[in-house]
């Protein structure tokens, strides 16, 4: 198709003709997207020209409809616009009246589309028809590799995340061993210094927890908007759902509390003189 | 007794929460690491993997990268030709990018077909057989992958089907051809199935037979490296019709196309950078605020501030120095792994990796943590400087 | 045999703000050590003891008054000099020892002497030397952690004379040991004494009172006439 939107003020010139041109035959109705549209500074009722090639861009085109595209994660990384003629006017643009590169099939009500796919495929000769789903997951394999990406990441930083919990615990924990020490002098039960110093620990974890959450809604925040400016898109780029904060929180209390419980554990079984620096 | 000396003992002394400590540095250092690989690795291995075989610029028709979408130009054989008579240019071929079909017994599997120029050919390397000749019209290279679909050999003959007719259920076109070697495809992704004849076989089978002068891609090799952008200038001027790519600019569009992997690796880079600063920042506090009365000890029997500052500095570079050197180990077996995640990306060159080891990474992230670690105990060695003697001593005393 | 003034403390007063009042714990207390005596300051506790020798020490400031040691008024000198003039010319010794625990007896009384910029080969013959002296080269490759109290106060005496100071100050040095290892400082202090070091001890210890050479009683932040 020869309508480049690599260099759209070059191309603004060859392609665009502001106002009524000379009336062709057989000028195609053209639906353009935004951004194409925005790019060459085109509105409807413009005129334009078309063609297959670089060399052949004689078809006038009508702008007749200026549409928003559906986001396609697949492709907000790619730079192409597309506009939209009705199959005739392409076909004879490009030159090949007969010829099409797919068909949609709607089903009637109750018919499986993988039974009907199957059913065309085995009398097909060159074609293969597909489930929309199938293509759905087919072309959703770019982000299932975004996605395993994403969790592999996660996976270190929740790793990370638990020794630097474990390290900090502990040395707060080390910090009041004086404290535990004096206590274990005037008969305080071991039970009761981890007691406090777990639930100590269960409130900084919760406190953290809620405070990371609001930091991650605000971060998911910041990033959908940066990213829908950066491409132009309307879609989401993070999506944080109630099972996402559920499961978050759970698993930083349960690593706040584990943290804090083996740095608890490791202070009360330490011989009280030892923590007083004299054992 | 050295400083060093003194520091490694001070270590030692809390072992667990040295090894916690190092621990997390390591991850963070190995994070750093992967991520410094990511957002180099990227365009490097890019352009290494467009340089495979010395060719600097491409040509493609106008507004599409290559092999990007169907569209071919026209009139291939003479804009080589130009170009072949061009003294700046080594060498310059023709590539044709088709899908066609192999006979596999009963039944017909879907390839995709390279109509290559044998003499100037930048996308494959042999692995067994010969490669084709010019004219060899009767000839054909396939991948492993295409060998194993069709059950051939290098001596075996495959037959090659372009276009079909739905309508009256037959091949458009087909040709018998001999298999003269099995190649690696330079920009395949994993198990493709390619095949490749001379560019005038296969245009005759895109074309269902019809006199056909196309080309998906030209590729051109420079004589002298330095003149690439000065010769890919003149090409745009003389080539008005057509992209004229040079190996810049087409991986300043690839990483334009993943731009996200950049900004993620430069995002998650600064938090590890942060983690690490965090974790030493509290680890030398919290250990000078325990140690507040040997620093008034010190100080009282004629110890500087500087000697005690050091002494935090040493401190804290050890646990970075430690922590770096492991996390250098862990970060080369994480981003393994994730390379593994990110190149089973569709379509991506069976060739292209998205972490690359190199010394520049390694050095690169060593400095940058060897750096933030030092600095992150600024404040714990301010802290230390600013005990008062006599006040800690009483408290100590007490 | 004592010779000239080593040290001068004129009119100190010092004050800590407490709960918004002050606290007098030194209110005009003047004295001079000549070089070779040995001094106890006795009094009970809170009578200043303490913060008198923090002040001559220069590791506190008075909040009036001026103390100068050979020749040298504190108050003229910047907390950089001030320290090397601990380094150099003073030797202190606390009531707990503080020594360094993960190093060794040897490097703890090398300690001021690595600071002073003394030769490794120098720093640690004279290190051995002065362990001996105190009884402990036996023990110079152990811990701190690894000695007994009376050990690690010998230790720490040693290092109080690393660089040769002028005037050895002590605060409560038998206070964490029993009778016997306090026994054993005593005689230390003496043959310090003895071998020509001045000495300013604080003390509750009757026994090293009676062996100092001169005694000054304070109290309520006031020495005794």
């Amino acid at each position: 198709m020869g309508i480049h939107a690599w260099r759209p003020r070059v191309f603004a010139a060859v392609l665009l003709i502001i106002g009524a041109g000379p009336a062709r035959a057989q000028v195609a109705e053209v639906a353009v997207e935004r951004r194409l549209a925005e790019e060459l500074g085109l509105s409807i009722g413009d005129t334009f020209r078309i063609g297959p090639a670089v060399d052949s861009i004689t078809k006038l085109g009508l702008v007749t409809a200026i549409y928003e595209p559906r986001p396609d994660p697949a492709e907000i990384a790619k730079r192409e616009r597309h506009v939209r003629l009705h199959l005739p006017d392409l076909a004879a643009l490009l030159g090949a009246p007969d010829r099409v590169d797919r068909y949609g099939v709607g089903l009637r009500p109750g018919v499986s589309p993988d039974t009907a796919a199957a059913a065309l495929n085995r009398s097909a000769f060159g074609y293969r028809a597909y489930s929309s789903r199938a293509i759905a997951s087919e072309s959703s394999q770019t982000l299932l590799v975004v996605s395993r990406f994403h969790r592999a990441i996660a996976v270190i930083t929740i790793v990370a995340s638990a020794v630097f919990l474990l390290c900090i615990m502990l040395l707060k924990v080390e910090e009041r061993r004086m404290d535990a020490a004096v206590m274990r002098f005037v008969g305080v039960r071991r039970r009761t210094i981890f007691g406090a110093l777990l639930l100590e620990a269960a409130l900084i974890a919760a406190f953290g927890s809620v405070a990371g959450s609001g930091l991650a809604y605000l971060a998911g925040a910041a990033t959908n908007a940066y990213y829908r400016r950066f491409f132009d898109t309307g879609l989401t780029f993070s999506l944080i759902t109630p099972t996402i904060v559920l499961f978050s929180v759970g698993l930083s209390l349960a690593l706040g509390i584990v943290a804090g419980a083996v740095a608890a554990w490791r202070l009360v079984h330490t011989r009280p003189l030892v923590l007083w620096g004299r054992g | 007794m050295s400083g060093l000396n003194w520091a490694v003992q001070n270590l030692i002394r809390q072992r667990l929460r040295t090894l916690l400590a190092v621990s997390g540095i390591a991850i963070s250092a190995a994070m750093l690491l992967d991520m410094v690989m990511l957002s180099g690795g990227i365009e490097k291995s890019f352009a290494e993997l467009l340089l495979a075989k010395g060719y600097q610029i491409r040509l493609t028709p106008k507004g599409t990268l290559p092999f990007d979408t169907e569209a071919t130009l026209d009139r291939a054989g003479s804009v080589v030709g130009r170009l072949r008579r061009d003294t700046a240019i080594e060498s310059a071929g023709a590539v044709l990018g088709t899908s066609l079909y192999g006979r596999s017994r009963d039944s017909l599997v879907t390839l995709v077909g390279y109509g290559i120029q044998p003499e100037a050919q930048g996308i494959y390397q042999m692995q067994r057989g010969r490669d084709l000749t010019p004219d060899d019209t009767l000839g054909v290279l396939l991948s492993p992958a295409v060998a194993g679909l069709l059950g051939a050999g290098v001596g075996d003959t495959v037959s090659l089907v372009g276009r079909l007719d739905p309508q009256v259920a037959a091949a458009g076109v087909s040709r018998r051809l001999v298999v003269r070697g099995i190649v690696r495809w330079v920009y395949d992704y994993r198990g493709q199935p390619s095949v490749g004849t001379i560019l005038p076989v296969m245009q005759a089978l895109a074309s269902g037979g019809r006199p056909d002068d196309t080309a998906s891609l030209l590729l051109v090799k420079v004589r002298n490296d330095a003149a690439v952008p000065a010769v890919a200038d003149r090409l745009r001027k003389e080539f008005p019709r057509l992209e004229v790519y040079s190996v810049a600019d087409l991986v300043r569009f690839f990483k334009q196309r993943l731009v996200y992997f950049r900004q993620l690796s430069y995002i998650l880079a600064t938090m590890s950078l942060i983690v690490t600063v965090l974790l030493i920042t509290t680890l030398l506090t919290i250990t000078v605020n325990e140690r507040l009365g040997e620093i008034a000890t010190l100080r009282a029997i004629g110890i500087a501030r500087s000697t005690v500052v050091r002494q935090v500095f040493i401190e804290g570079t050890v646990l970075t120095v430690v922590g770096a050197a492991l996390g250098i180990v862990l970060g080369l077996a994480t981003a393994r792994y994730l390379d593994s995640i990110l190149t089973s990306f569709p379509g991506l060159p069976a060739a292209f990796s998205f972490f690359v080891p190199r010394q520049e990474s390694l050095v690169t992230a060593g400095l940058v943590l060897m750096v933030t670690g030092s600095l992150a105990g600024l404040y714990p060695a301010w802290l230390a400087t600013r005990a008062p003697i006599a006040a800690t001593l009483r408290s100590e005393a007490t | 045999m004592t010779g000239p003034i080593v040290l001068t403390g004129r009119n100190l007063r010092k004050d800590y703000p407490l709960n918004g009042a002050a606290v007098h714990a030194l209110r005009g207390v003047s004295l001079a050590v000549r070089s070779g005596e040995y001094v106890a300051i006795a009094g009970p506790s809170g009578s200043g003891k303490s913060t008198l020798l923090q002040l001559i020490g220069g590791i506190d400031v008075p909040t009036a008054g001026e103390v100068e040691i050979l020749g040298t008024r504190l108050d003229s000198l910047s907390d950089r000099e001030l320290t090397r003039l601990r380094l150099t010319r003073l030797g202190f010794i606390f009531q707990r020892f503080h020594l360094l625990p993960v190093l060794t007896a040897r490097e703890n009384v090398e300690l001021p002497m690595a600071e002073a910029g003394v030769p490794v080969k120098e720093r640690r013959a004279r290190a051995l030397e002065l362990l001996a002296y105190v009884g402990l080269e036996h023990r110079a490759g152990h811990r701190a952690t690894q000695l007994s109290g009376g050990e690690m106060q010998r230790v720490a005496i040693a290092r109080a004379l690393a660089n040769r100071p002028a005037l050895l100050l002590a605060d409560e040095p038998t206070g964490e040991l029993d009778a016997a290892t306090g026994g054993e400082i005593l005689e230390l202090f003496r043959r310090l004494n003895e071998d020509g070091t001045t000495l300013v001890v604080i003390t509750h210890d009757e026994r090293l009172a009676a062996q100092a050479g001169r005694v000054i009683h304070m109290i309520d932040g006031r020495i005794c006439e």
